[in-house]
C-alpha cells in the first residue's frame, strides 16, 4: 500500500466520521419533530413583528388577517414547514456543510453579532488555546516521565507515579478544575477564579495577553492534570512492552549505551502505539475542555456549547456539534498523516 | 467465564497486587453500601424526596457537617427538631379546649440557631381554625410572646371535624414573620428599653430570642435552659385533645449530619448514598453491553474474514472516530434527560475499540490448533466463535468490561453537570452541578462540592485499579516487569 493510498484510506474514513455524525444530528433533529417546533415558534415570532408593522397600514381587521396568511404561507414556504422533515434534508444539510449557520437566537458575539459562523470564529482561538497548550504539556512530560519510569519499572517511584496516574485518570476534569478554584482561587487568592480578562481588562497589548495567560494557567493546568496520568502510564507500558522484545535484548548485547537502546531501539518501536493514545487522548481534551471552560467561565466554544444548552438554542447547538467533531476530525487526520511517518510498515506494507 | 477465570487463579493474582487489593475492597464496599440503599430507599427517592422542597423544610440551608465544628473553633449548634404527637398539658374550657406542648431544652453552644420555626400537621377542627401562640421562657427568667396567630385555614361546618395540613404542615418561620418582628420589637423596649423598628429585627429575629442585647450594639448569647411553649387554643367545645397530630418547633442548627446540606435544606448525606447504586449501574450496564456488541462483533469480523470483516472493521473505524461528548451531549439535549438513554447511547458509542482489538486476538486464534480440532470435529461456525474462541480471550474481554466502567460514570457526571442530568433520579454529578450553579464553589461551601466529586473520583479509580491489577493476567509479560 502506498503512502497516498494509506492516507486516502484514512481520510476517507474520517469524511465518513463526518457524514454520520451530520445525519445523526439532522435525522434526529427532524424526526423528533425538534426542528419543526423551533422553526414554528421563531416563524410565530417573525409575525408578530409583522403584525404590528402592517396593522399601522392596514386598518381594515379583515384585510389585514389575509395579508398576514398569505405572508405565513410564505413563511411555512421558506422553512420548508410544509414538507416532511426528510425532504428538507438535502436543504439542511447543504447548510451546515457550508457552514451556513444561520443566527443565534440568544447568544452574541462581543460585537454583538448573531451570526453562528461569527460567533465561532470568535471563540474557536481560545478553545485551541487551551487544548493545544494544554495537549503540548501533557505529551511533552508524559514522554520523558513515561520513559523514565519504564527504566525504573517496579521501583518506589515507579509504583508511586503508576498509582498517581490511576488517581490523575480518574477525577473529572470539570471537578478537579472546582477544586483548583477553591484551592488557588478562593483560598490563597492567587489565581483568578475564572474569565478571560480581569475587570476592566488591562490596556496595551502585551500587558493584555499577559492578562490572558494569567487567566488561562488555572484551565490548563487542570486540563494537563487529569490528562497526565493517563498518558505517562500508556507511555511507561508501552516502553515496558517493547523492551522486553528481542532485538532490545540483542541492541543491548551489541554493547549499545542505555540511551542508545532507548532511543533508537525502543522509542522507535514504541513511537507508533504511543501516538494512537495521543490520538484517542485528543477525545478526552477536547470533551474535557467543554466542562473545564464552563467551569472557568472561559468563553470558548465549550462555553459556547454550555450557554446554547442553557438557552436551548437550537442553531448554535447543531452547528457547534458539527464543528466540535470538524475540529476532532481535522487533529486526527493530522495524527494519522504522523503515524504514517512514524511507523515504516504502514509506509511500506 | 468466571470457572474460567478462577481455574487460571485470577483472582488470587489480582489479590497479590496492593492496587488489586485496594480496588476490590473499593469494589466490594460500593457493592454493599448500594445493596443498603435499593432495599432502603423508595424507588421514587428523586421525585417524592430529593427534588421535593417540602420535604426539606425542616432543614437548615447551606450549613457544614455537624463534625466540622471540631475543626473550626467556632461555636456551633448541632440542629434540633423538637417535636410533641401529645399535649403535656390539656386546660378543658368551654368555648375549646387549650393544648399546652412544652419543649424544654438548653442552650449550651455559644452560637444563634440560624432559623426557628414551628410547624403544625394534622389540625382539625368543627367550627374555626384553632390561634396559636409561641411564648419562650429563657434561662434570664424572662418570658417573649413570640408569636400569636389563627391558623390559616376555612371555617368548617360545624357539623363534622374538618382535617387541614395533613400533607404539608402549617409551617411559621418566625424570622421571616411581620408579627414576630412587631412582638420583638415590644419585648426589647419593655425589657431593655430599646427602641427598634420592627423591619430592623429582620434576619435576627432569633437573636433577640436567644440573646442579650450588648450596650455596644449586638446581641450576645444567653446560655443556659430554655422553654419554647407553644399553646394551641382550640374554639368549639367539641374539638378534643387529639385533634392535632403532632406539633414541631426547629431550632435550626449551624450545622448538621454526616455531610451537611444544600441551599434547600437537602441533607446530603442521603443523597450521596443514593449516588452509589445509580453510579455502578450506570457504569457497569453500560460497560455490559457496549463489551458485549464489541466482542461479538469483533468475533465474527475475525473469524468470518472478508465482507463482513471488512464491513465491520470499516464502521468501527467510523465510530471509533465520533468525539462522544458532544454527540452524547446533542442526543440528550433533544431526546431528553433520561438516564436510560445516557446508558444506551454511551453503549452504542463506546464498542468499537473493543471490536478491533478482539478482532485482532481473533484472527491469531483462528489459525491456532484448538479451533482447527474443533471444525474438524464438526463444530458450527457460531459454536466455535461462541464456545470456543470467546472461552479464549475471556480475561481480557474482563479486563476491558472492568476498563469501561469508570468511562461511563465519567461521562454521566459530566453530563450532569452541564445541566442535562435526569430529574427524577439525582446523581453526583447533579448534586455537584446544583453547587455549581447556585455558586457554592465561590462562596466556599465544600461540603456541597468536594464530597460528591471525591466519591465520583474514587468510584472510577477503583475500576482504575482493578484494571491495573488484572493487567499481568491479560498481557502476562508484564509479570516479570513488576
Amino acid at each position: 500500500m502506498s503512502l497516498g493510498r494509506t492516507l486516502a484510506i484514512r481520510g476517507l474514513t474520517l469524511l465518513g466520521v463526518l457524514v454520520v455524525v451530520l445525519l445523526l444530528v439532522i435525522i434526529t433533529l427532524g424526526a423528533t419533530g425538534f426542528s419543526e417546533r423551533i422553526l414554528t415558534a421563531t416563524m410565530s415570532e417573525q409575525l408578530r413583528g409583522e403584525r404590528e408593522v402592517l396593522a399601522r397600514t392596514i386598518r381594515d381587521p379583515l384585510q389585514l388577517e389575509n395579508a398576514l396568511q398569505a405572508r405565513r404561507d410564505e413563511l411555512v414556504r421558506f422553512y420548508g414547514l410544509d414538507k416532511p422533515w426528510y425532504q428538507n434534508l438535502p436543504n439542511v444539510t447543504r447548510r451546515v456543510v457550508t457552514l451556513d449557520l444561520g443566527q443565534a437566537r440568544t447568544l452574541r458575539t462581543s460585537d454583538g453579532s448573531s451570526k453562528v459562523s461569527s460567533l465561532i470564529m470568535e471563540r474557536l482561538p481560545r478553545t485551541i488555546l487551551l487544548v493545544t497548550t494544554a495537549s503540548v504539556i501533557t505529551s511533552v512530560i508524559g514522554l520523558w516521565v513515561g520513559v523514565k519510569l519504564a527504566t525504573r519499572a517496579g521501583t518506589g517511584w515507579d509504583k508511586a507515579v503508576s498509582y498517581l496516574s490511576a488517581v490523575s485518570f480518574a477525577l473529572p476534569a470539570w471537578w478537579a478544575g472546582i477544586l483548583f478554584i477553591l484551592i488557588f482561587a478562593f483560598h490563597l487568592d492567587v489565581f483568578p477564579e475564572g474569565g478571560l480578562y480581569g475587570t476592566p481588562p488591562p490596556e496595551g497589548g502585551l500587558a493584555r495577553f499577559g492578562d490572558l495567560l494569567y487567566h488561562a494557567l488555572l484551565p490548563i493546568l487542570t486540563l494537563t492534570v487529569v490528562s497526565l496520568g493517563g498518558w505517562i502510564y500508556a507511555v511507561r507500558t508501552m516502553v515496558l512492552n517493547t523492551s522486553q522484545e528481542f532485538f532490545v535484548t540483542v541492541a543491548r548485547a551489541k554493547g549499545l549505551s542505555e540511551g542508545q537502546v532507548m532511543r533508537r531501539y525502543i522509542l522507535r518501536a514504541a513511537a507508533p502505539p504511543i501516538v494512537t493514545s495521543l490520538i484517542l487522548g485528543l477525545t478526552g481534551s477536547l470533551g474535557g475542555a467543554i466542562l473545564t471552560e464552563t467551569v472557568f467561565n472561559w468563553p470558548g466554544m465549550g462555553r459556547l456549547y454550555f450557554d446554547a444548552i442553557q438557552s436551548a438554542d437550537e442553531t448554535v447547538i447543531v452547528a457547534l456539534t458539527f464543528v466540535f467533531t470538524l475540529m476532532y476530525v481535522a487533529a486526527r487526520f493530522v495524527l494519522e498523516v504522523l503515524y504514517v511517518i512514524l511507523d515504516p510498515r504502514v509506509r511500506y506494507a | 467465564m468466571l470457572s474460567f477465570l478462577r481455574r487460571q487463579g485470577t483472582l488470587k493474582l489480582m489479590l497479590s497486587s496492593n492496587s488489586g487489593r485496594i480496588g476490590v475492597a473499593l469494589f466490594l464496599s460500593m457493592v454493599v453500601i448500594s445493596l443498603v440503599v435499593v432495599a432502603v430507599y423508595p424507588l421514587d427517592f428523586g421525585k417524592t424526596k430529593w427534588n421535593n422542597p417540602a420535604y426539606w423544610a425542616d432543614n437548615p440551608q447551606s450549613v457544614p457537617p455537624s463534625w466540622w465544628r471540631f475543626f473550626t473553633g467556632k461555636d456551633h449548634i448541632v440542629h434540633h427538631i423538637h417535636s410533641a404527637g401529645s399535649p403535656s398539658a390539656v386546660d378543658p374550657r368551654d368555648t375549646g379546649p387549650l393544648l399546652r406542648y412544652n419543649f424544654s431544652f438548653d442552650a449550651s453552644s455559644g452560637a444563634i440557631p440560624s432559623f426557628t420555626s414551628i410547624s403544625l400537621s394534622g389540625v382539625s377542627y368543627y367550627s374555626t381554625p384553632p390561634v396559636v401562640t409561641l411564648r419562650l421562657r429563657r434561662p434570664d427568667g424572662r418570658l417573649v410572646t413570640v408569636l400569636q396567630e389563627v391558623v390559616r385555614g376555612p371555617q368548617g361546618d360545624g357539623v363534622t371535624p374538618q382535617t387541614r395540613f395533613d400533607d404539608t404542615p402549617y409551617r411559621v418561620f418566625l424570622s421571616g414573620n411581620d408579627s414576630v418582628q412587631v412582638n420583638l420589637a415590644d419585648f426589647l423596649f419593655q425589657e431593655f428599653s430599646l427602641q427598634a423598628q420592627p423591619s430592623q429585627l429582620q434576619g435576627s429575629v432569633e437573636s433577640v430570642l436567644f440573646g442579650t442585647p450588648q450596650p455596644g450594639g449586638g446581641f450576645q448569647p444567653l446560655r443556659g435552659g430554655y422553654t419554647a411553649i407553644v399553646d394551641l387554643q382550640m374554639r368549639d367545645a367539641r374539638d378534643r385533645a387529639n385533634f392535632v397530630d403532632s406539633v414541631k418547633f426547629v431550632r435550626g442548627g449551624t450545622v448538621y449530619g454526616l455531610m451537611g446540606t444544600d441551599a434547600t435544606g437537602r441533607d446530603l448525606f442521603t443523597g450521596l448514598l443514593f449516588g452509589f447504586p445509580v453510579a455502578l449501574t450506570i457504569g457497569i450496564s453500560t460497560a455490559l453491553i457496549s463489551s458485549a456488541i464489541g466482542a461479538a462483533l469483533g468475533i465474527i469480523s475475525g473469524y468470518r474474514g472478508g465482507k463482513t470483516d471488512i464491513i465491520i472493521q470499516r464502521t468501527a473505524d467510523v465510530f471509533t472516530n465520533i468525539p462522544l461528548l458532544p454527540i452524547l451531549i446533542f442526543l440528550i439535549f433533544v431526546l431528553g434527560a433520561k438516564l436510560w438513554l445516557v446508558v444506551l447511547i454511551l453503549a452504542l458509542f463506546g464498542w468499537p475499540g473493543l471490536t478491533i482489538t478482539t478482532r485482532s486476538m481473533v484472527l491469531q486464534i483462528r489459525s491456532g490448533q484448538l479451533v482447527e480440532a474443533t471444525q474438524a470435529l464438526g463444530a458450527s461456525q457460531w459454536r466455535i466463535m461462541f464456545r470456543h474462541v470467546i472461552f479464549q480471550i475471556a480475561p481480557f474481554l474482563l479486563a476491558q468490561v472492568i476498563f469501561f466502567t469508570p468511562a461511563a460514570i465519567l461521562a454521566e457526571a459530566g453530563l450532569s453537570f452541564l445541566g442535562l442530568g435526569d430529574p427524577s433520579i439525582p446523581t453526583w454529578g447533579q448534586i455537584l452541578e446544583s453547587g455549581f450553579r447556585t455558586g457554592a464553589v465561590f462562596v466556599g461551601y465544600w461540603w456541597w462540592v468536594l464530597p460528591p466529586g471525591i466519591l465520583i473520583a474514587v468510584t472510577a479509580l477503583c475500576f482504575v485499579l482493578l484494571t491495573m491489577a488484572l493487567e499481568p493476567i491479560v498481557s502476562p509479560r508484564l509479570r516479570t516487569g513488576q
